[in-house]
């Protein structure tokens, strides 16, 4: 439990106006401050910085219109062919007045939409004007201030300005930044802990639910099938097997011991990190790839993905968790696990080309993982503060730069680390073997091509009876221009294009040869060396400290790298309680200087059960993975302009419990899935009603469906066709791909990327969508178009949205097709009787059994269909064994073709296809192509 | 501020299918009628409606960055300078700029195009011939050196991608015309530009607001047609299965409206795979049409199809469109490069504009013309023959033509070398809101809440480039 004691120093006086309404100024007051000077200080000053200041203020330069609105002579004044923008006392005659009514269509202010004022702002402006438009000097400000205003200010390292220092919040927009209270217990009906009343879970909904007087009663429990298809696909991301199913139905024990069972070996399942691992990996915005012009493969993040999963289906301690992932090199620099871990820091996209100014690019790394690290552990975004301090929340700019000087000592290395035993080496062999193979191949390439260039310039000099043999040794010897052939001599278009291509292949392959080695995608502290051209794996310098300058933080003007102020020292986000350093600086709130112990001093203060944000982000990520919608509605974002926690005491209890349990997120999972709300059915016997009075299903009356997330459909599919190989981790496996998507050629620096070749074996390729290879640059259209995100921002939840190209994967597909066909061979082949094949294909979908009516459905289908496909006849469709491309030389503009070999076809063992079964398969086939199209598939109940 | 209750994009597909009663759905499915306005592709009034004249966009995107000084931005300097030996340096300074540099004068002769008297480098013929519908555009400047940020800055406002393009936000604020069409439609090259499908992405818009790209060869939409011998009657079967095994399982579920609205587009997708052939089919066009966009002509057959694709698409509603055309990069040997690409969308885009005003499309239609930037004044040598241009942010040309712009008119300027912009000088953002606005749409309103606050195309909101405005 969180010590009651620690109560948050960084909320000063709340100061609660007696007084509501249009006038703050209470009869003691009114001798000393004029109605209209404290209009001024607590509504019409604040609401100018806020809203016009940016534009009518400050830098004379950039100032809208002339219009200077930050002092009363320059209201006067006026602007630009407006005139005066103020008439003292007469509000009606005032262009600021007139402007933020927005009556004027001509002249409308703030001339965005959103930041139109209110009605109760447009009428404290016309208040100010009508009564004589005072302005106090600054100090009378404070002092109206100190003395009247409502709202709560938060002690802070200091904004830019002292009017964002001393600016007030409105409390409950600081909910995520109070300390964490362990609430008392609503009033129980009952003595269990089982689930129900007496679950103290179920007691905070329940009296959420009374106090929001809808009249609404719960819905009752969901049968067991729809339960355990929902545990199972919540916890482990698959469906459940039909005999699963039945041992759960047929189980004798009470409804919630039954189901607290499966609760518990689903928790050990070791595809539960799977599953977990990927919501975590959508936070992170893991990829094998890093994004823009050249879209490297990065080889080695497949450790860092099974990192996660390992460390998932181990239940490591959140705050373990996190420390690891930001310092565990420093840490523990000899485990390879903490080199490993600590690719989180470079999971962002990055490169830096030719073109890169490496100051630059160093900048957007330093930025990327600042924002990154707000977002994924403290849920505020932080990219807000890169250019100004927060407009809502109380974070100053200075506090983004403190944090950024935690990373000003992170240097990118891709270090050794020995492969531990837990991970998967499969594979290693056949995937260097075809990489050995394509380098060898455009290896011949370049060197017939150099023979050509040698060949020519040999011939050139010869013509004009010059001494030398190359152009090389031209240059070399100093010869005159006009004695120097042009470099690519005797190279045609094709030629040079070929050239670049085969150039630009072995560099990337040689650097993907690297994914089979013990290689860490990782980090180091120390000073900053000066990177060029970033296309092969980063070494380890001999010295940390020598190897470029230190680099020094300060805070940029407009976020310019070019542009550094004020120097700043590595810290922390002020505004958590007891973390303001310039009030009392601890242990825990100050982070020292020293180039290495930056991350660790970092890690130690966001993993600290005195930082509500991290205790509330993440128990707050593990509620929405199981209701769909966390209590706080937006994950990554706890801030003002997020949404508030629909049940805060639960959010606060549970965050007690998780820290009291040892951070344990397996033990959060079975406290949250063993309650009433999480069993209840998805349907309720008023459906009106709940849409009426609970359109968002936030009082968990009713549990939320889902529609199955991308990788879901595709694992799904494959369990029920029975081609799942369910292997755990190991180097990233290339499924199956929309032919022309995956010969769909891309952009990659000068040239085409290579072609993406899925996997050659089955088994190899129809593994859990988890393991495919993530290219920033290529995705698969499949999981696209059912919403998995890219990996450039951080996603805090998945959308789901219904648009054609899901209906034409799903209908018209090749991958979807092939796994009806082998799932129609597996009924064939495990059941003798036709309505049994019909069952179990249900089972395998939905789990449960058909309808008579369904059954005589599907097996009227059957027969109809399999007497269609008599009449039809399948070709084999051979693979591509090559693809040709047409391109544009670089060099010269001209046109030529290329034709790349597809080596992974030679080994290439297609999955079934309709040429290789009967009609009868064909058209059993057709029935389960229906199935894994149907809404009831996709939902998890 | 209005904050809109707390809806997920899920929850707000919900809404939608909260009108998809039976009457709506119908219509949501008749071919060319436009749907119930729940609908998110349905036509919607823009912001200053009245003002607006474009209603539909085609947006040339000359991707690898057009060199302005070789094409609409004649420096007489250059020639003086030629050859010169020229300095950058400074922390700024990337690995591409050591050595020396000179100058390079442009291999291209200009003339003065319409009675406007518009700049432009002699090979382009056929746009000389519609010079007086242009507005060029001297001012504008990006800040991105590289491509792939360079192409995300103009086409989405974010140079590092993941946000709505531009033709996403028109689409979510102003909807289509037709809804068997995606509202936003991209022809890309055969080889998609660097950076890839994040160029159309629609961000964090609801994913119908996603540019969808039709393939120049194989399906145009991926997975567009059945499997092979599987015919339309056999697909109608198995789809009549679907809709009852779907239609008992609706009876007893939460989310009707999103099941509904899965039905739905099992429905127009079945309607679309017949239809949408057809309409991409320019085959279907006069042989003097064809002609006129250069098809069956080596050098333009390629984006005369294009362009003549774009009108169509337009013709039936599509709100945007865009092409991609090049790689115009040409760090080395530009006048053969600009020389090929010029070529190669001279006479189509002539064409295009031509034909939009003969049809009386061309008030409604705004055509966009650009790169991703410009081009520098100077370049490493290359060996004494290899005259090219680097990448430069500062300076670019971009046109527009059509609906609402200030057609005969070159607005702006870059300095005497052509290395940057000094006279309205704007940023892309202000760009996006001069486009924005031809077409009815105010940035500032057109917002979206997204992570926790109202996201726009222009980032932090930007300033109307009135001057382009006619």
């Amino acid at each position: 439990m969180l010590p009651a004691s620690r109560l948050c120093l960084c909320l000063l006086c709340v100061l609660s106006l007696a007084v509501a309404g249009e006038m703050p100024c209470s009869a003691d007051d009114s001798e000393s401050f004029s109605k209209g000077e404290v209009l001024f200080a607590l509504r019409v000053k604040p609401l100018l910085q806020q809203k016009c200041f940016a534009c009518h203020g400050g830098d004379s330069k950039k100032i809208e219109a002339a219009l200077d609105l930050t002092s009363r002579a320059g209201m006067l004044k006026g602007g630009e062919g407006y005139g005066a923008a103020l008439v003292p006392g007469k509000a009606v005659e005032s262009r600021l007045y007139e402007s933020v009514t927005r009556e004027n269509d001509d002249l409308q202010m703030p001339p965005k939409e959103n930041d139109r004022l209110t009605d109760r702002q447009t009428k404290a402006v016309r208040d100010w004007i009508d009564a004589g438009a005072p302005w106090p000097k600054d100090d009378r400000v404070a002092a109206i201030v100190a003395s009247k205003a409502d709202g709560v200010s938060v002690a802070t390292s200091g904004g830019l300005s002292e009017d964002w220092t001393n600016r007030r919040y409105k409390s409950e927009d600081l909910w995520a930044w109070q300390p964490i209270r362990d609430p008392e217990l609503p009033r129980s009906d009952g003595p269990t802990d089982g689930g129900g009343p007496g679950h103290q879970i179920d007691d905070f909904i329940e009296q959420k639910l009374r106090s929001a007087d809808t009249g609404l009663a719960v819905a009752p429990r969901a049968d067991r099938t729809s339960l355990i298809r929902r545990a199972t696909y919540d916890l482990i991301g698959l469906p459940p097997t039909p005999h699963e199913v039945r041992a759960f139905a047929e189980d004798t024990l009470p409804d919630r011991e039954a189901f607290a069972r499966v609760i518990d070996r689903l928790l050990a399942s070791p595809h539960y990190g799977e599953q977990w691992g990927r919501h975590w990996l959508d936070v992170v915005r893991y990829a094998d790839s890093a994004g823009f012009a050249n879209d490297f493969e990065r080889p080695n993040t497949w450790r860092y993905r099974d990192y996660v999963v390992r460390s998932f289906n181990n239940d490591k301690p959140y705050d373990q968790f996190v420390k690891e992932q930001l310092a565990g090199d420093e840490i523990d620099p000899e485990n390879p696990e903490m080199l490993i871990a600590v690719g989180f820091l470079r999971m962002g996209p990055w490169e830096q080309t030719g073109m890169s100014v490496a100051r630059v690019t160093r900048q957007q790394f330093l930025d990327d993982v600042t924002d990154a690290v707000g977002q994924v552990f403290l849920s505020n975004p932080l990219q807000c503060c890169r250019c100004h301090d927060h407009k809502f929340d109380p974070i100053p700019t200075r506090d983004y730069y403190r944090i950024q000087a935690c990373f000003a000592t992170t240097q990118f290395a891709d270090r050794d680390a020995a492969f531990l035993d837990t991970e998967n080496k499969a594979g290693f062999g056949l995937e260097r073997d075809r990489l050995t193979e394509r380098n060898d191949r455009y290896g011949k390439i370049l060197k017939a091509i150099s023979a050509a260039t040698r060949d020519a310039e040999l011939a050139w000099f010869k013509e004009r009876d010059l001494p030398y043999r190359t152009r090389a040794e031209a240059i070399q010897k100093k010869a005159p221009a006009e004695q120097t052939p042009p470099s690519r001599l005797g190279l045609t278009p094709r030629d040079n294009g070929i050239e670049r291509i085969g150039r630009k292949y072995r560099g990337r392959h040689l650097w993907e040869l690297s994914r089979y080695e013990p290689v860490a995608f990782s980090v180091y502290s120390g000073s900053t060396p000066v990177l060029g051209n970033v296309d092969s794996p980063i070494a380890m310098p001999k010295d940390r400290m020598k190897s470029g300058e230190l680099e020094e933080t300060a805070i940029l003007a407009g976020g310019d790298t070019f542009s550094p102020t004020l120097a700043v020292t590595p810290g922390v986000l002020s505004a958590v309680p007891d973390s303001n350093d310039s009030l009392e600086a601890t242990s825990w709130n100050s982070i020292a200087k020293q180039p290495a112990g930056r991350r660790t001093g970092l890690a130690n203060w966001i993993a600290d059960k005195n930082n509500p944000l991290t205790v509330r982000s993440i128990v707050n990520r593990v509620w929405q993975g199981h209701f769909g919608r966390g209590l706080v509605a937006t994950s990554n974002n706890f801030g003002a302009t997020g949404r508030k926690p629909t049940h805060p005491e639960l959010l606060d209890w549970l965050c007690v419990r998780f820290v009291e349990g040892g951070w344990s997120i397996k033990t959060l999972h079975r406290h949250i899935m063993t309650t009433d709300a999480y069993a209840r059915a998805s349907t309720h016997p008023d459906m009106k009603r709940v849409r009426e009075k609970d359109p968002n299903l936030e009082l968990l009356a009713v549990f939320r469906t889902r529609r199955l997330a991308a990788e879901e459909i595709r694992d799904a599919m494959l369990a029920a066709s029975g081609e799942l190989n369910r292997d755990i981790g190991g180097i990233p496996i290339r499924p199956d791909m929309n032919l022309e998507a995956a010969l769909q050629p891309r952009q990659i620096m000068g040239t085409y990327s290579p072609a993406y070749q899925p996997s050659p074996l089955p088994e190899q390729r129809n593994r859990r969508t988890i393991y495919a290879l993530k290219l920033r640059g290529q995705r698969d259209p499949f999981l696209e178009t059912f919403n998995q995100p890219g990996s450039d921002k951080s996603c805090e939840r998945r959308e789901t949205s219904t648009v054609t190209p899901q209906v034409f994967a799903m209908l018209n597909g090749e991958e979807v097709n092939d796994r009806a066909l082998a799932m129609a061979k597996r009924l064939i082949s495990e059941e003798q009787r036709e309505d049994r094949r019909i069952d179990v294909a249900f089972r395998l979908c939905f789990g449960r059994s058909p309808t008579k009516e369904e059954t005589a459905l599907c097996l009227k289908h059957w027969r109809e269909m399999t007497a269609r496909h008599r009449t039809l006849k399948f070709e084999r469709q051979d693979p591509p064994g090559t693809v040709t491309r047409s391109a544009v030389d670089e060099l010269t503009g001209e046109q030529f073709e290329f034709t790349e070999k597809l080596e992974v076809y030679d080994s290439y063992i297609p999955d079934l296809k309709p040429w290789d079964v009967d009609a009868e398969t064909r058209g059993l086939a057709e029935v389960c192509h229906v199935l894994l199209n149907s809404n009831e598939f996709l939902t998890v109940p | 501020m209005q904050i809109p209750p707390a809806i997920s994009r899920r929850e707000s597909l919900f809404g939608l299918g909260a009108s998809l009663g039976a009457s709506a759905l119908s219509t949501l499915l008749r071919a060319d009628e436009s749907s119930s306005a729940a609908a998110p592709l349905s036509p919607k009034a823009g912001h200053f409606p009245a003002q607006a004249k474009a209603k539909s966009v085609i947006f040339l995107m000359m991707e690898g960055g057009p060199s302005h000084l070789d094409t609409f931005d004649p420096k007489s300097k250059l020639k003086e300078l030629h050859l010169n030996e020229f300095q950058r340096g400074g922390k700024e300074k990337s690995a591409m700029e050591s050595g020396t540099r000179y100058y390079v004068e442009s291999p291209f002769k200009f003339r003065r195009a319409g009675q406007s008297g518009a700049d432009m480098a002699e090979n382009w013929e056929h746009l000389a011939k519609v010079a007086d519908e242009i507005c060029f555009y001297r001012g504008c400047q990006g800040e991105s050196v590289n491509h792939p940020t360079a192409l995300y800055h103009m086409n989405t406002g974010n140079r590092f991608g993941g946000d709505p393009a531009i033709g996403a936000w028109m689409t979510y604020g102003l909807g289509s015309e037709n809804q068997n069409l995606p509202g936003f439609i991209v022809l890309p090259e055969l080889s998609y530009p660097q950076g890839g499908p994040a160029n159309w992405s629609n961000g964090f818009l609801p994913a119908h607001y996603q540019g969808t790209a039709l393939r120049s060869t194989g399906s145009p939409i991926l997975d567009l047609s059945p499997p092979v011998g599987i015919t339309r009657e056999h697909q109608r079967r198995n789809l009549d299965l679907l809709k009852q095994l779907n239609d008992r399982h609706l009876e007893q579920s939460q989310q009707q409206d999103d099941l509904t609205a899965r039905m739905a587009s099992y429905e127009l997708a079945f309607r679309m795979q017949m239809q949408v052939p057809g309409i991409l089919d320019v085959g279907q066009e006069t042989k003097q049409t064809q002609d006129a966009y250069g098809l069956g002509t080596a050098p333009t057959d390629k984006f005369g199809r294009k362009c003549l694709l774009a009108r169509r698409l337009v013709e039936r509603g599509v709100r945007f469109v865009q092409l991609y055309a090049g790689t115009w990069d040409s760090h080395d040997y530009i006048a053969r490069n600009h020389s090929a690409q010029v070529r190669n969308v001279d006479q189509p885009i002539g064409a295009l504009i031509a034909d939009l005003k003969q049809r009386g499309l061309l008030d409604s239609t705004l055509i966009v013309w650009c790169g991703e930037f410009g081009r520098s004044p100077d370049n490493g040598i290359r060996g004494g023959v290899a005259y090219g241009r680097d990448h430069n942010p500062h300076g670019m040309t971009v046109w527009l033509a059509g609906g609402g712009v200030k057609a005969g008119h070159t607005i702006g300027a870059t300095d005497e070398t052509g290395a940057k912009a000094v006279e309205v000088v704007h940023p892309i953002r202000d760009l996006h809101v001069t486009l924005l606005r031809l077409l009815g749409l105010d940035d500032n309103q057109l917002t979206y809440y997204h992570a926790g606050r109202f996201k726009q195309l222009s980032q932090f909101g930007g300033k109307v480039i009135e001057e382009l405005i006619a």
